[in-house]
């Protein structure tokens, strides 16, 4: 099993696992994600700040659930 | 000039506001954090009202198109020229072609960005600074975004050696709970006694509707005194005959969530306002973040005047110290 | 002069707050135009605002420049010494247009009923009601028929607060969207507790929703001649009376704004709050004939 990677939060916010309400989620755990695709949104002051991968992998877990308020430098998402 | 290769989540040009046009609903605006903004245009000798960028949470990469100094101050976004790292608070020498970049926040809420000369924006009603609910005043009336090209104007007032600092003990810190002094007063006869001590008394949390229009508190309900709505006041015992509303100033709509109206706040409406932020402490209101904890200080107006006096002969004697 | 209780407040170290009543009345505001306009011509060294409101007052000043304290005694004292009644109030009449029951803000209130008091009904239909009156035209008549005073101006720039100048058991009241709509066409024209709005830009908003101006009252580009000066075309103290138009002069009037030619339809007035408040019938009649015939 590969190192895991974790992505942090760069804002504190709202976290969202999906565009908007009406939609799927961006990604499951499971998939594979290269670098630069999307994996959830922060939202703060009417800002919407998308969450990229930095570097290909799969998605192990999440850390936050929707809609979860979310610190600077919190684990969102582990990779591996 | 200054090239915008990443935005950030809200980069913004700021002076010392536009003030003196409450009458026709126009807002304050300018910098959140004045002392940060004034201290930063001390260090590259710009004159006093010179307009800067504000950054706010999410730092802006930018690519200088000329030789210049620059100096950020305000919260602690660790900044970097081509990747390394420099400091705050200090004259800085960029080249041309240079990026400056930043790191994820490490505290406060807000970086002030003073390039020698000032930002070059059109003056709208005596003021450079940008008011995004209307699209007036800084670079197009917006944030900036990617691609945008930023020039400077020559406002610049005394030459500074690069590597001038201000002393340590001149550098606010900012830790993630804040103590923000008020005076008690306005509408606040609307609140029961037990409420207002419960406004006094609560650790209050810093919502994720916190910008340059207000800040938004979680925590405890509020209540307030029963009474028949007068004529005009509207339903909601939170309700007053619409009034102005000072920059700084307190109201809780419906009794949850107090929210302290900052510079692009609305300048008036029905709301009962209970208390108003000192004006030394707008300065920290402005570097308070998401999730910070608040907690509201009752002071007299002598204590105010007596904070703003402190500030003020601070700001001096760092502007005769550079 | 006045026997009502004035409240005296500091909002920090940069504001006074002045609350002339609680509730809101031709006479505070009357009260509170008398004695900010006093106070400008006075050109007090160190007041940086000076924002008369519906039934307060507030004043921003610098306390390097002047002492609050002396300041609110100064506030104080003029309120002592000021008959706000007798006072000549330089004004405009400003003829505003309006399309009632427009597409626009029918199609903007019907997607937030939800919002609403009453879901089945339009904000017209709805504040009708409430009020009293049989039909929406009677309700319409009873808003075109007698002037309204500018109370105050603010919220975004612009935005005029606008109480009918008629006796207070004419008054139309209604209240607020249950919870606000997050959308409110530009140009606007709602009415929130006792006083009507024109929105000046499109936004969230509270208010009941009645039609639309066809002309703008914030203009940001300037190219309008009565924003020559001004990016905002109200001033406290105007009295605007809303009339009632058909889609044809909307349109026509929409062409003008479009290719920089509209100008209101306005005449500077001069009045003494005493003859508004002794009679509010004449008053009204002298409005009309020296907007329209004079």
């Amino acid at each position: 099993m590969s190192e895991k990677k974790v992505i942090l939060s760069p804002l504190p916010g709202v976290f969202y696992r999906k565009p908007s309400p009406d939609q799927p989620d961006y990604v499951q755990e499971g998939d594979m994600v290269k670098s630069g695709d999307i994996v959830g949104l922060i939202e703060v002051m009417k800002n919407f700040y998308e969450v990229k991968v930095e570097e290909d992998g799969v998605i192990d877990r999440f850390s936050v659930e929707n809609e979860t308020i979310v610190d600077v430098d919190q684990e969102l998402v582990v990779l591996r | 000039m200054i090239k915008v290769i990443k935005a950030g989540l809200q980069t913004t040009v700021q002076d010392r506001g536009r003030i003196g046009f409450y009458e026709i609903g126009m807002p304050p605006s300018g910098a959140m954090d004045q002392y940060s903004y004034t201290v930063a245009n001390l260090l590259v000798g710009n004159a006093p009202h010179a307009a800067a960028l504000e950054i706010t949470y999410l730092g802006p990469e930018l690519e200088f198109g000329s030789d210049t100094r620059i100096s950020l101050t305000g919260g602690y976004l660790p900044p970097k020229i081509n990747g390394q790292a420099v400091p705050m608070w200090e004259t800085l020498e960029v080249k041309a072609g240079d990026v400056l970049s930043f790191d994820f926040v490490k505290s406060g809420a807000r970086v002030y960005l003073a390039v020698e000369g000032g930002i070059d924006v059109p003056v709208i009603m005596n003021s450079r600074s940008t008011y995004t609910l209307i699209g007036i005043g800084g670079f197009q009336g917006r944030p900036l975004a990617a691609g945008d090209i930023v020039h400077t104007a020559d406002m610049k007032e005394k030459d500074v050696p690069v590597g001038s600092k201000i002393a340590d003990t001149d550098i606010p810190v900012f830790s993630k709970s804040h103590e923000i002094r008020v005076i008690v007063g306005l509408c606040s006869y609307r609140l029961t006694d037990e409420s207002k001590a419960t406004f006094l008394h609560t650790e209050w949390t810093v919502t994720p509707e916190a910008n340059r229009i207000g800040y938004r508190h979680r925590g405890e309900r509020l209540q307030f005194v029963e009474r028949e709505q007068p004529f005009g006041a509207g339903s909601n015992p939170s309700n007053v005959t619409d009034l102005g509303y000072p920059i700084g100033s307190i109201q809780v709509p419906d009794g949850v969530e107090p929210i302290v109206l900052l510079h692009d706040a609305v300048t008036g409406g029905g709301y009962a306002t209970i208390a108003t932020v000192i004006s030394t402490d707008l300065n920290r209101m402005g570097q308070i973040k998401t999730n910070d904890k608040v907690r509201f200080v009752a002071v007299s107006l002598e204590e105010a005047l007596q904070a703003r006096r402190e500030t003020q002969a601070k700001l001096s004697r760092i502007a005769a110290s550079l | 002069m006045s026997t009502m209780k004035t409240l005296y407040e500091y909002g920090g170290d940069e504001f006074i707050f002045v609350q002339l009543s609680e509730e809101m009345s031709l006479e505070s505001n009357f009260t509170g135009m008398a004695i900010t306009r006093k106070l400008k011509e006075r050109q007090i060294d160190g007041i940086l605002d000076i924002c008369p409101s519906n039934a307060s007052y507030m004043i921003r000043f610098n306390p390097d420049i002047v002492d609050p304290a002396a300041l609110m005694d100064e506030l104080k004292e003029m309120e002592r010494t000021t008959d706000p009644f007798d006072v000549t109030i330089s004004s405009r009449l400003v003829d505003v247009p309006v399309l009632f029951e427009d597409p626009w803000t029918h199609e903007a209130l019907m997607r937030f009923r939800d919002r609403h008091q009453d879901p089945e009904a339009t904000d017209l239909q709805y504040s009708a009601r409430i009020n009293g009156y049989d039909n929406t035209e009677d309700f319409i008549a009873a808003i075109t028929s007698a002037p309204f005073l500018v109370s105050m101006i603010g919220f975004v720039p612009g935005l005029p607060w606008c109480f009918q100048m008629v006796q207070r058991e004419k008054q139309i009241e209604v209240p607020k969207y249950v919870r606000p709509r997050t959308f409110t066409p530009e140009r606007a024209f709602g009415f929130g507790g006792a006083f009507s709005v024109i929105y000046p830009v499109q936004g969230a908003g509270g208010y009941q929703l009645y039609g639309i101006a066809p002309a703008p009252i914030y203009q940001k580009e300037q190219t309008l001649p009565d924003f020559k000066d001004s990016m905002v075309f109200p001033q406290q103290g105007d009295i605007f009376r809303y009339r009632s138009i058909n889609r044809d002069e909307y349109d026509d009037i929409r062409k003008q704004v479009e290719n920089g030619t509209f100008t209101y339809q306005k005449k500077d007035f001069t009045f003494t709050p005493k003859e508004v408040l002794a009679d509010l019938e004449t008053f009204s009649e002298n409005v009309m004939r020296r907007l329209y015939h004079d």
